[in-house]
């Protein structure tokens, strides 16, 4: 049972929410979204229309979504979540019939005007599932073995679905919001201990399964485990990214060489370099200070939703605004480590700044969904 | 977990005696404990919350420590994907023996096009056609004004075409800096140099790969960083192959012959001073392969180390050293070469079904009889001799430094009879190219020690095994020497230098099995000077005729060795040999003393 029934006469209503956003955090968002302009700007060779300009637009867009959904009061949200989580499913069931396919894999859904991604939404509807779930749930129960199945079945369908696509980033990634999700719920540690191994179990078979009749990744998959764990095997084939990129990494140093002076934006030396690897563009031209800087201001979003949510003593807000949290530390976190060579390269992008439609839009969305909670906050 | 009752009766009571609502207590109680309960599970949550919160930090400094080591290190120049980057066009110069350069690097400028860059596609397409007449104009707008990014205009271009194009002040219009390969001798040595093209592109340099002869054969080498740009040294006297090539052209051009080849071999060292065949090309301008017809009528073909033919006569005295050197006959013993000679049901006969009658083993190769050779051979035995022709490296290609030297291959019987044995003696049922023969003459010439023909310089004389003693080397000599005093070599007789050598004449193997009556193969295969030979020359024309007589002739005394003899006078004065005096004749001189 939740407060919120009985506190609502102490929420701000009507237009005067509007004051009572989480300001600093749509700030922040604004300046992480704007260093993405100016490097979606540099790579493009400065011209603005290439990306940047569609991406600012988007960003607009996003913003506006944004505030929308933070107007909705959080317990609306919550009674959606199931709604929410349904039709993640079925869009992504209906990616599997009638996705279009790109890069190898049936990702999107071409609505004319915009191509989902539905493996995106179902970052955030997992989440708010989940949370309302455990809201739901009686404390006591949280940790006996049948109330740990219905989650993990909640986890593991969408899961399946994006392994399918293949999209194997995302499927880490909502493995491991998932399983984050029910361990800041309070699950039982021993749950946990068992995941592990039951995960080190699966790596095993992945890899004893290579090169036989059964093997579970494709060979790609395969083959970007191999360049990780060893990138200068095949520094022109598969390691090229992860070379390419160290290469301007170092060559960034500590203060960069200068706005619009990065090779990479001039010369063609890496694919993706609009998306997921945009990081390195802003390392070779900002150095260190750039990048660092990028990394404290996502540090900053993290720490305000952590302490948005410790203020929040609703259940559903609390657990909501964690699991978008986590959601987007692990973006930028799996990003920055696959540009910096220190994770395979799974293909996640650098949320806010690399380009694209969905992500960005879904983003702004789950950070709709955390406003919300700020604002309709039990005081 | 001890619970505190809801409803502790002693505070029942004591509200009832107040006259209180005693529910007001259960209601406060229960408030009590939710919010117990709640504390208990906050703290639980924050603890979660905690170890959450650890992770996150972990992760940031893993990925700030990871940036700042990746800031830190050595910055490197982020390098293309294009293999244009890599692209060395380093390539070493090749000099004769002298140092005089045969190879080298010419600097010029490739010329290419970056379409989206361009200001004015007209105007460049004008201006280039106008620069360069053979490009089409209408095609370079299409390429300029299309959908490409980037084309190559020119390969080549003159430091005069780069100025031309670079007034067009077309800034789409770019050079990249291309060395070239440049044989400044022309033709010369062509056969042995082979040439160069390039290999991979880039617009900032490209590779000079070798295509043919030394070039391609030392083609590591010469691209080799590590060799410090130091220039390949080759055998080849530039000197002596301009004087062999102007001699052995004109030879082929009067013999009518449609072509030759001559090589000119060190019998220490096995050098090759000078290699030539013809017809020959401009290895700056390289022939395309010809696609029909007969690959040895192409100026590609090399005929000193390709050309494998069956040489003739010219084996004879390999039959006559060996059986000297087996102890079986001595340069005089005699043999009846009128008797006929049938060795598995073939009868061998004589040129022209001359019959000689009694021959010392010296005259058998002075008169050339193939009787009397087959009759050696017969003594000597088929196993024997396969074993010397190996020795001389005859069944092998040669290790002659050039790639071709590797397509040269012998042709002999897989089943070496008695019959073999007998025509082989006398240079047919084997096929070798000059090659071959100029190092199996050169282990005569050498005492009987074999020689490795090559193109590289060398330091000094070549230990080879030995293949013959050295006495049977040295009649063997002498035994050459008298087919010139006194054989069918006489045109070989050079004033001042002394020729021994064996001629040969054999008849070409037409396509479809049988031998042509009217072509020949005619060999002189020679050493000089006589008394001690210093070198070996091998000459050899493709279908010879020589018409100055009522009959045409076709026989190597009459075409190979004047050609051989001319070539010795021009180039043994350019090796430094000195003429020698001739003796002078007994009868002129007058005694003065005694009587």
């Amino acid at each position: 049972m939740s407060y919120l029934e009985y506190t609502v006469k102490h929420v701000p209503s009507g237009a005067r929410k509007i004051l009572f956003l989480n300001w600093p955090l749509a700030l922040l968002l604004a300046s992480v979204a704007g260093i993405g302009f100016l490097m979606l700007y540099s790579v493009a060779g400065g011209t603005f229309s290439t990306w940047a300009e569609p991406q600012a637009k988007r960003f607009a867009v996003g913003f506006l979504l944004m505030i929308l959904v933070a107007m909705v009061p959080i317990w609306f949200w919550r009674s959606m979540a199931g709604v929410a989580y349904g039709v993640s499913v079925l869009l992504l069931l209906a990616v599997e019939f009638f996705g279009s396919v790109g890069m190898g894999a049936q990702r999107w859904i071409d609505l004319g005007f915009m191509r989902l991604q539905p493996s995106e939404l179902m970052k955030i509807t997992l989440v708010m599932a989940l949370a309302a779930y455990y809201d739901a749930l009686p404390q006591k129960r949280t940790s006996r073995p049948l109330w740990v199945i219905l989650p993990l079945i909640l986890i593991f369908l969408p899961t399946a679905l994006v392994l399918r696509q293949p999209d194997l980033g995302t499927a880490i990634l909502l493995l491991t919001a998932g399983g984050g999700l029910m361990f800041v719920a309070g699950v039982h540690w021993a749950y946990f201990a068992a995941v592990v191994t039951a995960a080190v179990g699966l790596v095993t078979a992945v890899f004893q399964s290579r090169g036989t009749p059964w093997q579970l990744l494709k060979d790609y998959q395969y083959r970007r485990i191999d360049t990780f764990l060893d990138p200068s095997q095949d520094p022109l084939g598969a390691g090229y990214h992860i070379t390419q990129s160290k290469i301007a990494l170092g060559s960034g140093g500590w203060t960069g060489r200068g706005f619009m002076q990065g090779t990479q934006s001039r010369l063609n030396f890496l694919p993706e370099k609009h998306t997921d690897f945009i990081f390195t563009t802003l390392a070779e031209e900002f150095g260190f200070v750039g990048g660092f800087t990028l990394l404290a201001l996502y540090a900053l979003i993290i720490l305000f939703c952590v302490t948005s949510a410790l203020m929040n003593r609703d259940r559903f807000s609390n657990l909501l605004i964690l699991g978008i949290a986590l959601n987007f530390f692990l973006f930028f976190a799996v990003n920055m480590s696959m540009v910096m060579g220190l994770a395979p390269v799974v293909g996640v992008p650098l949320p806010l700044v690399s380009y694209g439609g969905s992500a960005m839009l879904v983003l702004m969305l789950a950070f709709g969904l955390v406003q919300s909670a700020h604002v309709h906050r039990p005081r | 977990m001890i619970r505190t009752p809801l409803r502790p009766l002693p505070r029942i009571l004591e509200a009832r005696e107040k006259g209180e609502n005693p529910d007001a207590i259960e209601r406060e109680n229960i408030r009590i404990r939710h919010e117990q309960m709640r504390d208990q599970s906050r703290l639980r949550a924050e603890g979660r919350l905690l170890v959450l919160g650890v992770f996150f930090l972990c992760a940031f400094v893993v990925v700030g420590a990871r940036m700042s080591m990746l800031a830190s290190s050595e910055p490197v120049e982020p390098r293309a994907a294009a293999p244009g980057s890599v692209i060395s066009n380093a390539r070493a110069d090749i000099v004769d023996r002298h140092g005089r350069i045969l190879a080298t690097n010419l600097d010029t400028h490739a010329l290419y096009a970056q379409p989206p860059h361009m200001v004015e596609p007209e105007r460049a397409a004008d201006g280039l056609v106008q620069i360069f007449p053979d490009l089409d104009r209408d095609r370079l707008l299409r390429d300029f004004t299309g959908k490409r990014k980037f084309l190559w205009v020119k390969k080549k271009i003159s430091p005069e075409q780069m100025q031309a194009v670079h007034e067009l002040g077309e800034p789409g219009l770019m050079f990249g800096p291309r060395e070239m390969r440049l044989y400044p001798n022309g033709k010369l040595a062509a056969h042995i140099l082979g040439g160069a093209s390039f290999g991979k592109e880039g617009v900032g340099a490209a590779e000079v790969i070798g295509i043919a002869g030394v070039e391609k054969y030392f083609d590591d080498y010469l691209r080799d960083p590590a060799n410090g740009n130091a220039p390949l040294e080759l055998s080849i006297d530039l000197t002596v192959q301009a004087a062999a090539e102007r001699v052995l052209y004109g030879g082929m051009r009067i013999m009518n012959a449609k072509g030759a080849t001559s090589i000119l071999m060190d019998v220490e060292t096995g050098e090759v001073i000078s290699a030539v065949s013809l017809p020959d090309f401009d290895p700056n301008d390289r022939p395309r392969p010809i696609l029909t017809g007969d690959q040895g009528d192409s100026p590609l073909f090399n005929r000193f180390v390709q050309g494998v033919y069956e040489l003739g006569s010219v084996y004879k005295i390999f039959a006559a050293a060996q059986a000297i050197d087996l102890g079986l006959v001595s340069p005089s013993t005699i043999f009846d070469t009128n008797e006929p000679l049938k060795v598995g049901g073939h009868r061998i006969g004589e040129f022209h079904n001359k019959r000689y009658g009694d021959l010392s083993v010296t005259d058998i190769i002075v008169k050339s009889s193939n009787r009397g050779t087959g009759r050696l051979a017969l003594m000597i035995g088929p196993t024997r001799q396969k074993a010397l022709m190996e020795r001389l490296g005859l069944l092998h290609e040669t290790p002659f430094e050039i790639v071709e030297a590797a397509t040269g291959k012998p042709l002999y019987p897989t089943r070496w009879t008695d019959v073999s044995a007998v025509t082989i003696s006398y240079g047919h049922g084997i096929s070798t190219s000059p090659m071959h023969l100029a190092a199996a003459y050169s282990a005569i010439a050498n005492g009987g020690r074999m020689v490795k023909p090559t193109v590289v310089k060398q330091s000094g004389p070549q230990e080879g095994t030995r293949v013959m003693s050295a006495n049977a080397a040295l009649q063997a000599q002498r035994m050459l020497r008298a087919v010139v005093t006194s054989g069918t070599a006489s045109m070989a007789e050079v004033a001042g230098y002394q020729v021994a050598g064996k001629t040969g004449t054999a008849d070409k193997p037409k396509p479809r099995g049988g031998y042509y009556e009217d072509k020949v193969i005619a060999t002189f295969a020679s050493m000089f000077p006589a008394n001690d030979p210093q070198y070996v020359l091998i000459v050899t024309l493709d279908e010879p005729v020589e018409t100055s007589g009522d009959k045409p002739r076709r026989t190597a005394g009459w075409t190979a060795v004047p050609v051989a003899a001319e070539m010795i006078r021009r180039v043994a004065p350019l090796l430094g040999l000195r003429p020698q005096a001739d003796p002078l004749a007994l009868n002129e001189v007058v005694l003065t003393s005694g009587q």
